[in-house]
């Protein structure tokens, strides 16, 4: 492989890993406060780039307004499906919060097929988008320096906030116990709202920029990027935010660099990193900068 | 021969170091008391006897043979059984399943036969079933049979989790906190219900308690950690004397009090 | 009520569901019996289900991947050889596969066989896992199985699956194949290995210091819950008479979900009500999707609204009656005749104060 043909796959990796990285972010946030994987993240990320489109054509509303719209509504569901699905099954056997999120993915999904049609639809993006840089004979889409200067802007403001507020350290106290949190006086509604506002945001900003970057929109879009964005959550340390972004863009990585070098089994992508997963589930469970925490018995 | 050699043996959490050193033997017929201040890493030995944890360093011998780092379900076969600091039980699942499930792992019918209810099965069903009512009655929970483990007062609880233990067929029992939460009368119960049991079953026992009475009325050997060491170990009059025992247990010399 | 009577009683009640059968099948339509055939099957697979999920505990969500390999067992079986090598336009078939083939009950064995062997290699390590971790990893497995079908043409015809499987299932083999799945999983439950399943699941720590094998048991129930779900996959190739690895995405194993969440976790008379209503309520929902007026208002045409539903009801289940729609209920003669006497005394306590 030329060193040309290389360099564009690391780019397209990078792209791709920095998109896994924006809806990482938002599992692992999830997992870390609740113990819960949100199945349903991938339809946030999915319902984001239709949020879009929908204003940009229907609404005529501007390119940036309808971006902060969209953004806005897809962190108002998230949000709305924790107070209405999660919430009141806070104390109730994690089980049941699973069950209840695979039913909030599955409903989502479908009121989407309702709601927007299953027909995949085709986005028009304004030509800023998809203007090709050239770097030499490596061509990048403007969308891949979005993507990373985006995920980095958000990932240095989202670790301010976890690290330097009041709410993060609420997050965080969570995360550790959230029995004594509550204890302690510590608003947990209110953390954990703003927990899945901060992670459904990420998502959304992530489903904008894959809707810009692939931009055929179908209501079943979200399930295939979503399992592989948690996966790459897992694999960088599920619970751990940097974990999530460095997950992201080594699973991206291995996912393009897999198919560039094995052409002929690249039918088998989404089964090598499925096969990713259950490797380091069995055998690296807290993942690449995970903590490993004792059962007390 | 000795029942349990356990042979100095240490366990590491990391840089932490929970158990140093612990020695101990034990005969059969025993009946011997493990105390100490919380934390002191008393329950951490018996979770390393059981095959809940491998000791970092050395070994456990049970009946001369090598239990080091076994799992569970192999030692309570050897012979152990124990109960559990905040009781163990199968909540949602009858009183006699809970102790119906102690006889399961001597179960001589095989999966098939189980599950196509040959006769052969189903008489070792029955006499599972008759064994766990003699149980019962021994505690009196038999009339309570039927209901589930979980609505159960917290002191029956904890009698339900020793026969548990004992459906097992164990010759060493190790019980863990089992006077936790009774008031005298009930703990009055427990220190004859335990030398009964010691009795009728032929066992050694193992215990970790808190309450003096029970560990000083009925052990005849104790031995005291503290910070994950041994400090002391002799019979009852002799721990009571003892300076090191006093001190961990008070923080400061006992004279100035 | 003694073990003579009660076992008199289910004879009783199989040859009045034997007399059901054939008069369903004499008489009703071709619809009404794929969709009563689909209740059937869908039974064997929930109870399946609950037998690893809801008796042992253990979140599986891999339950698609077992069915598609009975599937595909039973339809490279049960199709005649020459056709065969005729519907295998991506690459022609591999061979043994051109040359085996096999009565329909021995295809359905081999294909509740090979999904248990499948559960067998996979559930050794991953049975390790716990909660959700467990759950994603057998979801990751469901979805390799699929995906490798896709990829392998010379053996499943990739995504074009396989066409034209001959329509050997009927209401006799699936509710006959259910009532086994019925009768051998409840066998297995109310024994003492059901017991140490039961254990795992409400206490692991706990079954294992008791002496229960954590790894013998949580693996001999994935296995045998992967076998059932192997055998309706074959019966599912032989009704739809088509199959391709799209039908065993995600979605079936959630579908089988609803059902054993909605019939209540640990109990299968709930599971077999839940499978049946689940049917029917997919069937004769549909009429939503196609737009229906309610006096002046017309309700338009929406289609997926079924699903809709479906997960809407799924979650006010987990939310409201956790228990499952009949709270843990499970069917006893003793309970029936019980029921029935509270009944009759109302009756005459009533008809005794009137007069």
């Amino acid at each position: 492989m030329s060193l040309n043909l290389f360099l564009q796959n690391v780019a397209n990796g990078l792209s791709l890993g920095s998109l896994y990285a924006l809806i990482a972010i938002g599992y692992t946030m999830v997992y870390g406060i609740l113990r819960l994987i949100n199945f349903a993240h991938g339809e946030i990320f999915m319902l984001a780039p239709y949020f879009l489109y929908f204003g940009v054509l229907i609404f005529h509303l501007p390119w940036w307004a309808s971006i902060i719209v969209a953004i806005a509504l897809t962190a108002t569901t998230g949000m709305l499906s924790e107070r209405i699905a999660y919430k009141p099954l806070r104390d109730a056997p994690r089980i049941s919060v699973l069950i209840s999120a695979i039913g909030v993915s599955f409903f989502l999904q479908n009121l989407a097929i309702v709601v927007f049609s299953g027909i995949p639809k085709s986005v028009h993006r304004p030509e800023f988008f998809t203007r090709l840089y050239q770097f030499g004979e490596i061509r990048i889409q403007s969308t891949l320096f979005a993507s990373i200067i985006v995920s980095s802007i958000f990932l240095t403001l989202l670790l301010y906030v976890v690290y330097r507020t009041k709410t993060g350290l609420a997050m965080r106290a969570i995360s550790t116990d959230i029995e004594t949190s509550r204890l302690m006086a510590v608003d947990v509604n209110r953390a954990v709202s703003i927990t899945f506002i901060i992670g459904s945001a990420l998502a959304a900003v992530g489903g904008i920029l894959w809707g810009l970057r692939f931009p055929q929109l179908f209501p079943t879009m979200g399930m295939i990027p979503g399992l592989k964005a948690f996966i790459a959550a897992v694999v960088g340390g599920i619970g751990n935010i940097p974990g999530a972004m460095l997950g992201g863009l080594i699973l991206g990585m291995t996912e393009i660099l897999f198919v560039a070098f094995l052409p002929a089994v690249s039918g088998y992508r989404d089964a090598f990193v499925f096969l990713i997963l259950i490797l380091i589930l069995l055998f690296k469970p807290d993942g690449i900068l995970g903590k490993k925490v004792q059962e007390k018995v | 021969m000795e029942l349990l050699n356990v042979d100095s043996i240490t366990m590491k959490f990391g840089g932490l170091t929970a158990v140093g050193n612990f020695k101990l033997k034990i005969l059969p017929g025993e009946l011997i008391g493990l105390i100490g201040p919380n934390g002191a890493g008393k329950t951490t030995v018996f979770n390393m006897i059981t095959g809940i944890y491998t000791p970092t360093i050395n070994k456990i011998y049970f009946q001369d043979r090598d239990i080091t780092g076994i799992k569970p379900d192999k030692i309570a076969k050897a012979g152990i059984a124990r109960t559990f600091q905040n009781i163990r039980l199968l909540e949602n699942l009858t009183v006699i399943d809970n102790v119906m499930i102690g006889f399961h792992l001597h179960l001589k019918s095989n999966l098939a036969s189980a599950i196509l209810k040959f006769p052969s099965y189903v008489r070792e069903e029955e006499s599972i079933y008759h064994k766990s009512m003699e149980l019962l009655e021994k505690v009196e929970l038999e009339k309570f049979k039927l209901e589930k483990a979980g609505s159960l007062p917290y002191g029956q609880q904890r009698k339900l989790e020793i026969i548990r233990a004992l459906a097992t067929g164990p010759k060493l029992l190790l019980l863990d906190e089992p006077a936790a939460g009774m008031n005298p009368q009930e703990t009055k119960e427990l220190m004859s219900f335990i030398q009964k049991i010691q009795d009728d079953f032929s066992l050694s026992i193992f215990l970790i308690e808190h309450d003096m009475k029970v560990v000083m009325g009925i052990c005849r050997r104790i031995l005291v950690m503290d910070y994950g060491v041994t400090i002391a170990e002799g019979n009852p009059a002799e721990i009571q004397n003892n300076p090191e025992v006093i001190k961990a247990y008070l923080g400061v010399d006992a004279n100035y009090a | 009520m003694k073990k003579q009577n009660e076992k008199i009683l289910t004879i009783l009640a199989l040859i009045v569901l034997g007399i059901l059968v054939y008069l369903a099948e004499n008489n009703l339509d071709a619809y009404k019996l794929r969709i009563l055939n689909l209740g059937a099957i869908y039974v064997t697979l929930a109870v399946s289900l609950n037998l690893i999920y809801g008796f042992t505990g253990q979140f599986s969500l891999g339950h698609a991947g077992f069915m598609a390999i009975g599937a595909y067992v039973t339809s490279l079986l049960v199709l005649p050889p020459y056709y065969k090598e005729m519907i295998y336009i991506l690459e022609p078939l591999a061979w043994p596969f051109t040359v085996i083939h096999a009565p329909f009950i021995v295809a359905l064995f081999l294909s509740g066989l090979f999904a248990a062997i499948a559960a067998f290699i996979i559930g050794l390590p991953v049975l390790r896992l716990k909660g959700d971790y467990l759950g994603i990893a057998t979801l990751g497995f469901a979805e390799i199985i699929r995906i490798i079908a896709n990829n392998i043409p010379r053996v499943t015809n990739g995504a074009l699956g396989i066409k034209g499987i001959p329509e050997f299932t009927n209401l006799w083999w699936t509710v006959g194949v259910a009532i086994v799945t019925i009768y051998i999983i409840k066998g297995l439950i109310e024994s003492s290995y059901g017991r140490a399943l039961m254990a795992i699941r409400e206490n692991e720590i706990a079954a294992e210091v008791i002496g229960v094998n954590l790894t013998y048991h949580k693996v001999m129930s994935f296995t045998i819950s992967a076998f059932f779900a192997g055998v309706a996959g074959g019966l599912f190739a032989c009704l739809l008479t088509t199959i391709d690895p799209k039908a065993f995405m995600f979605v079936m194993t959630f579908n089988i979900l609803i059902v054993v969440v909605m019939g209540g976790l640990g109990s299968i008379t709930g599971t077999v009500l839940a499978a049946f209503l689940f049917n029917f309520f997919l069937e004769y929902l549909r009429p939503i999707e196609a737009g229906f007026n309610i006096g002046p208002i017309k309700i338009p045409q929406v289609p997926g609204m079924r699903m809709v539903t479906f997960s809407a009801l799924l979650l006010v289940v987990i939310l409201y009656k956790q228990k499952g729609l009949l709270g843990g209920f499970e069917f006893s003669w003793k309970g029936f005749f019980q029921f029935i006497n509270k009944l009759f005394k109302n009756k005459r306590s009533s008809e005794g104060s009137a007069m």
